[in-house]
């Protein structure tokens, strides 16, 4: 083949892969542009401290879905986060190639593959027939879930690479197993376990399907966990399909803060992890 | 010296320490094993009361009793397939674009970009394939294409906008990144010494990318594939916010331009008006298929590709 | 020195990464058919300097080079493509690095490919002939089609060297072929100079005093990123004309 023939396929290739690249970029930035040009009208105090109004009517906020996103994170973080450095702690530093731990990182890889709604029925069958009417608790519970494979991957991949000197260096000192886990390697490991849990907190937010059948919606403010909660990705569904304009542009709203919360949170972890050094070629 | 009590104590520390662990673990195995017991005991009605036809029966018409689930179960695999097939290509040249040609400076922001679009919660894509993308979509391509080809069936009229194919493209859209990521990933992984082997005959860059790189990164795409196959199988909100929620395809009306139901988007939409057993249990019965096409799927792709890994060792 | 022997003109030739000085001013000339051998402590700029013949220095991030090389009279950075030059300048690595992904017969033959050289049948024929040449063909004839990863460490390095060979380079490279080495494999490896010096023409480097003394007909000391002596491989080892030559020398020998 003549070298120019050659040189010419690298460059076809040059350029189509970055036009291929800037193509995939468009939707990004195109949602983006949707999302605040929609969306920044709808922004007013109304929006941010009201509750909706009904249907048919103008006016009225979303300040009941924004606290009941709060609640039902927390709640989840407060479960999915503590059992997800635990699992990834015992399958850094306690797991062997054992069957027992074969089980256990299976469970973890399983549950990684599950389709987010599943995990709203489990919670449904679990808590919501239990209860006899839809709660914010069984949203929290399936989003809860949701968060563990992905702290637990981050925190048994921290605490891996932590050097075995340091593990040793522990010993030689006579601090016992628990505290060399929790305080040293846990210590050294911390950052990817925070952003590890900061990313998982960022996936659940934008996750929907498992709140349709646990926390459903409501036009009120939150009345208890164990009730039904307005939450923001469950108002952008329901007003979006609910043809009328004033509830379709509220959604745009509420997309906005919704995606400006997940961007803020992973801008702010690709910042802090970015590599700090450049290795050749 | 440490005396024998302490050791006592730090050794009575550490075994709660661990069966502190060791119960979370079993916590998260047990609720996988309750999931699955879950799904199985609540379609339970619908196993014992559709029985198989509710696999091979194409009508869903709950007041007649009648629990066909064959179109949402081709539509889940029709979406994600084809979604899958847009998504590799367009990874593939983000990853070679990213590992070969882009600046050093413009690598940050790319893979920001990559992040940002794997990021961005569905229920928004949802809410921009209605409102924006449909309406453009039906009049600047699938129009279009009706007039020239509407007569092979899968092209047919008309253009519905909401349909199977515009679904499968937002479901690209957000498969992409997760492919492509890992993709980068892999492919930054080939060794040095490889390429310059390569590049030291006289090769261009593509050529290296195509005889080394690529060859190298094989199982890593596969795996990158895997993970966007069981994404897009398990996607909710942004296929039923655009796929049309009509069992229309692909018996009734096989073009792609005809609006479909999915596994996900019929659940989404119909459970919270579920009312009697069998209703819940079917589409309790659905979830569980899903479940078992995503895990299946999932594991046919690690058999694979432990089974190349194995090959390439014992060489 | 007659223009017509001189297959490799180096003049000052300066090389730099980043803003750190790896050649300061390097100027040979390198005889056709000879085996030069380059020797030096470690950091002096060898691998820079050869990395510059074949073009491959100009990949390192932030690198810059100046001075002129010569391949039979042709520029090498302004009157040639730097694919040309790769394909008439081979290299092996100190690492052998065959390309795993592909069998014995078609590691051989990669470079030839890429250049859509020959059809299939020749390409099985210069596998073979390159193969005897390296002297690997009765080790691999039954094999030909195992990875190129699947052969021991020395047959590796005898595979790239069949690779290199079968562009009928005018010059081939060597960084330190040997050091990874076992002795066996060593051995081997040192008598293909004679083979490859008939075909080509041999630049090596190597951190074995003894080796370069063994195998070569020029040597060229490098120090600090300067060339301090290039002469008659012999008369460098018996008299050599610089105090540092002869401390190096004598440091490596026994």
């Amino acid at each position: 083949m003549r070298l120019v023939s050659r040189k010419n396929a690298n460059l076809l290739i040059t350029l189509l892969s970055l036009a291929i690249t800037i193509i995939a970029i468009v939707p990004l930035l195109w949602i983006i542009g949707c999302v605040i040009a929609n969306g920044a009208s709808a922004i007013n105090l109304e929006f941010l401290t009201d509750t909706p109004a009904p249907y048919g009517e103008s006016g009225g906020g979303i300040a009941n879905a924004i606290l009941g996103t709060l609640i039902i994170n927390a709640m989840a973080s407060l479960f999915g986060i503590p059992v997800g450095v635990l699992t990834g702690m015992y399958l850094s530093e306690y797991a062997n190639s054992g069957k027992f731990s074969s089980v256990i990182r299976a469970s973890v890889e399983s549950f990684s593959g599950v389709p987010s709604i599943i995990f709203g029925i489990f919670a449904f069958t679990l808590i919501v027939t239990a209860a006899q009417h839809y709660t914010a608790l069984a949203a929290a519970f399936a989003l809860g879930l949701m968060m563990v494979p992905i702290v637990a991957k981050a925190t048994e991949e921290s605490m891996r690479v932590v050097s075995d000197d340091i593990r040793e260096a522990a010993i030689a000192l006579g601090i016992p197993k628990w505290a060399r886990t929790v305080k040293i390697v846990l210590g050294v490991a911390r950052g990817g376990v925070i952003t590890g849990s900061l990313l998982a907190f960022a996936r659940i937010s934008g996750e929907t399907a498992p709140l349709l059948f646990t926390s459903l919606f409501s036009f009120y403010w939150p009345t208890g966990i164990d009730q039904p909660m307005a939450t923001l990705q469950v108002l952008i569904y329901n007003f979006a399909l609910s043809g009328y304009p004033d509830r379709v542009l509220q959604a745009w709203g509420a997309s906005l803060l919704l995606v400006i919360l997940v961007i803020v949170i992973n801008v702010a972890v690709k910042v802090v992890t970015r590599p700090k050094y450049k290795e050749g070629f | 010296m440490r005396s024998k009590k302490s050791s006592a104590n730090y050794n009575r520390q550490d075994t709660i320490f661990k069966g502190i662990l060791i119960s979370a673990s079993l916590l998260v195995v047990g609720l996988f094993v309750a999931l699955f017991l879950m799904l199985i005991r609540e379609s339970m009605p619908s196993i014992l009361g559709n029985g198989f036809a509710f696999l091979t029966g194409t009508t869903w018409d709950p007041g007649k009793g009648v629990y066909g689930a064959l179109p949402a179960i081709l539509t889940t695999i029709a979406t994600s397939l084809l979604a899958v097939a847009l998504a590799i290509p367009v990874a593939l040249g983000i990853a070679i674009f990213f590992t070969e040609y882009a600046p050093e400076r413009s690598k940050f922001p790319l893979t920001l970009f990559v992040d940002l679009l794997a990021a961005i919660p569905s229920v928004i894509f949802g809410i921009w394939g209605l409102w924006v993308i449909a309406p453009l979509i039906k009049t600047y391509v699938q129009q279009p294409i009706v007039a020239s080809i509407g007569f092979i069936p899968i092209f047919g009229g008309p253009a519905y906008g909401i349909s199977l194919s515009l679904a499968s493209l937002i479901l690209a859209i957000m498969v992409v990144p997760i492919i492509a990521s890992l993709t980068i990933e892999i492919l930054s992984r080939t060794p040095v010494s490889l390429k310059e082997g390569m590049i030291s005959l006289g090769a261009t860059k593509w050529e290296t990318v195509k005889h080394v790189s690529l060859p190298f990164a094989r199982l890593g795409i596969l795996a990158a594939v895997m993970l966007g196959l069981g994404r897009a199988l398990g996607e909710t909100m942004a296929i039923t916010m655009v796929i049309g929620n009509s069992y229309m395809w692909p018996f009734a009306n096989p073009s792609i331009f005809a609006p479909a139901t999915s596994i996900t988007s019929k659940i989404a939409s119909e459970f919270y008006e579920a009312t009697s057993a069998i209703y819940v249990g079917s589409l309790i019965e659905l979830s569980l298929i899903l479940l078992v096409i995503t895990l299946a799927t999932n594991a046919l792709f690690r058999y694979v590709i432990n089974k190349t890994n194995r090959g390439a060792k014992r060489q | 020195m007659a223009n017509g022997s001189v297959k490799l003109d180096i003049q000052r030739l300066e090389a730099w990464f980043g803003d750190k000085q790896a050649l300061k001013g390097i100027s040979l000339r390198i005889k056709p058919k000879t085996v030069t051998a380059i020797i030096g402590p470690s950091g002096c700029g060898k691998s820079t300097f050869i990395r510059c013949i074949n073009r491959m220095h100009e990949l390192t991030p932030g690198n810059k080079v100046a001075g002129t090389i010569l391949l039979d009279g042709v520029d090498i950075y302004n009157d040639m493509d730097s694919m040309d030059v790769r394909r008439k300048v081979g290299m092996v690595f100190q690492k052998p690095n065959p390309f795993p992904n592909m069998s014995i017969a078609d590691n051989v033959v990669a470079g030839l490919k890429l250049i859509n050289a020959a059809g299939k049948k020749e390409l099985e024929e210069m596998a073979e002939e390159n193969l005897k040449a390296v002297g690997l063909w009765g080790e691999v004839e039954n094999d030909l089609k195992k990875s190129g990863a699947s052969l021991s460490g020395g047959q590796q390095q005898r595979l790239c060297i069949a690779r290199a060979l079968a562009m009928r380079p005018e010059i081939i490279l060597m960084d330190e072929p040997t050091s990874a080495l076992d002795p066996a494999s060593t051995a081997k490896i040192e008598e293909l100079m004679k083979t490859l010096k008939a075909e080509t023409t041999v630049i090596i480097i190597t951190h074995n005093v003894q080796q370069a003394a063994r195998i070569s007909d020029m040597t060229a000391f490098f120090y600090l990123g300067e060339l301090i002596e290039y002469d008659d491989t012999r008369r460098i080892f018996e008299s050599p004309k610089s105090p540092l030559t002869e401390r190096y020398i004598m440091g490596r020998f026994g």
